[in-house]
C-alpha cells in the first residue's frame, strides 16, 4: 500500500512538472541549441562526456543509432550531436 | 664529351618528369582513398563491449576475478536499421559462463518512433539497461537486487517494442511499450526451497499469455539533467496445467492464475556545477515484485495435513548513489579522481523458504585514466544472508556470518 501512494505521488508530480512545462511546441531556446552543447548535457549523464576525436565519422553515425535509444534522446537531439562529433574529431 | 652531358641531362629530366607524374598519380589515388573514407558509408560494422578484472578481499578469502568480458557487436545499414548485440562472459569461481546480453535489430519508422525486436535490453528501471556496463557502473557490482543471480526483475527477453523520445515545450518525454515471453513461476517441483521465485529470460514460453511492459520517463529540466522514470511490468508466470497433474492428492495445486506485477522509479540527476567545481551525479532506483498468491508444497513437512504453506509473495529492492568528480580542477591528477557512495537493500518474501533482508553500503573513490577507463577502489559492507549462498564464493566458508566486508579494486575498460 505505501509503494502504491509512493508511485502515485510521483505520478501527480511528474504530471504537474509536465503541465507547468509551459508550451507544447518546442521553444525557441531549445531549438537553438547548438550539438556541441547538447553534447555536454545529454552525453555525461550515464557516463563520462566521450571525446569526439575517438571515433570516426562512419563510427559516430553507428554510435548515433545506439545511443539514440539509450540516452533517452529526440531524434533532433540525437542528429545535432552526431552532426558536432563528425565536426570535431 | 658535351654531347653525351647534354644527353645525360635530357634523359634526367625526362625521367624526372615520369617520377613526378607518378608521385602526381599517388597523391591523387591518396586523396581519393581518403574522401572515400570521409563518405557516410551505407553499411557498418563495429566491435565495442567492456570488461573488468580485479580482486576482491573479505576475512577469509582473497581472490582476482573477471568480472566481465562483454562483447557488444553493431551492424548498421543505412541511417535507420541498427541490429546491437552484446555477449556476456564471465570466469568467476571457476567457471566460465556465456550468455546472450541482448541482440536486437531496430528500425527507425520515424521521428520519435522506433521498433525493435529480437532478445531485448528490457527499460525496466533504468540500470538495467543504461548503467550496468562497468565502465558505466561507478561501483564494481550492481546494487543488490539489480545483479543477474536474483529472481526480482526482467533485465533481457524475446519480444518486441516500441520506442521513442519526444519534445514537450522544455521538456523532454521519453517512452517504451513491449510484449515478451515473460517469466516463468517455480512452482517447487524442482529446487523446492525457491517456490515462487521468478526466472527470467525464457526462450520457450510456458503458456499462450505474454507479459507487457513500459517505461516512461520525464526530463523536466531544459538541460537534460534531471531524468525520472516510472515503469510497469505485468505477467502470468504459471503453466496452463497442474504440475501435480499425475499427483491424485495434490492435484488441485495450479498456478495458471497466478499474476506479478513489477514497478520501478528510477531517478537520474547529473550536473557539473561552477561552485563545486565538478560533475554531481546521483542515481537511484526503487523496484518492487508482486506475485498474487499462491500454494506451495513443503519439501521439510511430509505430513500431507500440513505440508502446505504460502505467503505474500512481495520483494523490494532500492538503491541511491552519489558520484562526485572535480572534473573543473587545474590538477590533472585531482581531476580524474572520483568519490562514490552507494546505499541499497532488497528484501525477499517474509515466509517463503528464500526469506532474506540484506543491506549494503558502499563506498569509493575511482581513477579515469580515459572517458571509459578506471580504475574503482572501493569498500562493501554487507549485513544479512544473501538469498543464494553458493553464487557468493567468498561467504561459503563461512555460512553463519551474517556482515560481509570486502575490500574490492577493479580496472574497468569501455572497449
Ligand atoms: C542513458 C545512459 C547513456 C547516455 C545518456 C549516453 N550513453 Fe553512451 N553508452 C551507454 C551505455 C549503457 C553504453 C554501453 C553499450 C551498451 O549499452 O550496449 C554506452 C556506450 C557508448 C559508446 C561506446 C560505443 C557503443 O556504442 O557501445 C559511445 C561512443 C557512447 N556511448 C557515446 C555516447 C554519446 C555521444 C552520448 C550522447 C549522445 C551518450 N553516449 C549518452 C549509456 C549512455
Amino acid at each position: 500500500m505505501k509503494n502504491k501512494s509512493i508511485i502515485t505521488s510521483i505520478l501527480i508530480a511528474i504530471l504537474t512538472l509536465t503541465v507547468l512545462s509551459q508550451s507544447c511546441a518546442p521553444s525557441k531556446m531549445i531549438a537553438q541549441k547548438s550539438g556541441a552543447q547538447l553534447w555536454g548535457e545529454n552525453c555525461i549523464r550515464c557516463h563520462n562526456l566521450p571525446s569526439p576525436t575517438d571515433f570516426n565519422d562512419v563510427q559516430w553515425a553507428t554510435i548515433g543509432l545506439h545511443m539514440e535509444d539509450r540516452a533517452s534522446l529526440t531524434e533532433t537531439e540525437a542528429e545535432k550531436i552526431i552532426d558536432f562529433m563528425k565536426s570535431a574529431n | 664529351m658535351r654531347t653525351t652531358t647534354l644527353i645525360f641531362i635530357f634523359l634526367l629530366g625526362y625521367a624526372a618528369s615520369f617520377a613526378q607524374d607518378s608521385t602526381q598519380a599517388q597523391l591523387d589515388a591518396m586523396k581519393n582513398d581518403i574522401a572515400s573514407l570521409r563518405k557516410p558509408e551505407n553499411s557498418h560494422f563495429m566491435i565495442r563491449g567492456f570488461a573488468q578484472f580485479g580482486m576482491d578481499a573479505s576475512s577469509d578469502n582473497v581472490e582476482f576475478n573477471m568480472t566481465s568480458f562483454n562483447p557488444v557487436i553493431l551492424w548498421r545499414q543505412g541511417d535507420k536499421f541498427l541490429f546491437e548485440s552484446e555477449l556476456e562472459m564471465e570466469y568467476m569461481s571457476n567457471q566460465f559462463s556465456l550468455n546472450l546480453g541482448y541482440a536486437a535489430m531496430s528500425y527507425k519508422v520515424t521521428k520519435g518512433l522506433t521498433i525493435k525486436v529480437g532478445k531485448l535490453l528490457l527499460p525496466f528501471g533504468a540500470f538495467g539497461e543504461k548503467l550496468h556496463p562497468s565502465w558505466v557502473n561507478r561501483m564494481s557490482e550492481a546494487p543488490l537486487g539489480l545483479g543477474h543471480d536474483n529472481g526480482m526483475l526482467p533485465m533481457a527477453d524475446l519480444g518486441v517494442e516500441i520506442r521513442g523520445g519526444i519534445q514537450l515545450g522544455k521538456s523532454k518525454l521519453c517512452y517504451s511499450l513491449y510484449v515478451v515471453n515473460g517469466p516463468r513461476i517455480k512452482d517447487g517441483t524442482m529446487g523446492q526451497t525457491e517456490a515462487g521465485q521468478l526466472t527470467w529470460e525464457n526462450a520457450n514460453d510456458n503458456n499462450k499469455n505474454k507479459a507487457i511492459g513500459t517505461r516512461i520517463s520525464l526530463l523536466p529540466l531544459s538541460n537534460s539533467s534531471l531524468e525520472i522514470g516510472l515503469s510497469g511490468y505485468y505477467a502470468r508466470p504459471g503453466n496452463e496445467l497442474s504440475p501435480y497433474a499425475n499427483d491424485s492428492t495434490n492435484m488441485d495445486l495450479n498456478y495458471k492464475d497466478v499474476t506479478a506485477l513489477l514497478t520501478a522509479i528510477d531517478l537520474s540527476f547529473v550536473r557539473k556545477i561552477d561552485a563545486i567545481k565538478g560533475v554531481v551525479d546521483i542515481k537511484a532506483q526503487y523496484n518492487t515484485t508482486n506475485v498474487s498468491d499462491a500454494v506451495y508444497l513443503n519439501p521439510d513437512d511430509t505430513n500431507r495435513h500440513t505440508n502446505r504453506y504460502t505467503f505474500a509473495n512481495n520483494s523490494t529492492s532500492y538503491y541511491a548513489q552519489l558520484a562526485y568528480r572535480p572534473s573543473m580542477l587545474e590538477n590533472k591528477f585531482l581531476k580524474n579522481i572520483e568519490l562514490t557512495g552507494r546505499y541499497s537493500i532488497y528484501n525477499t518474501p517474509e515466509g517463503s523458504l528464500w526469506e532474506s533482508k540484506q543491506t549494503q553500503f558502499s563506498f569509493g573513490v575511482n581513477y579515469w585514466f580515459s572517458w571509459r577507463t578506471v580504475l574503482k577502489i572501493g569498500y562493501q559492507s554487507t549485513d544479512g544472508a544473501p538469498m543464494d549462498m553458493s553464487s557468493m564464493s567468498s561467504m561459503s566458508s563461512n555460512s553463519t556470518m551474517s556482515t560481509v566486508n570486502r575490500f574490492q579494486i577493479h580496472l574497468a575498460m569501455g572497449l
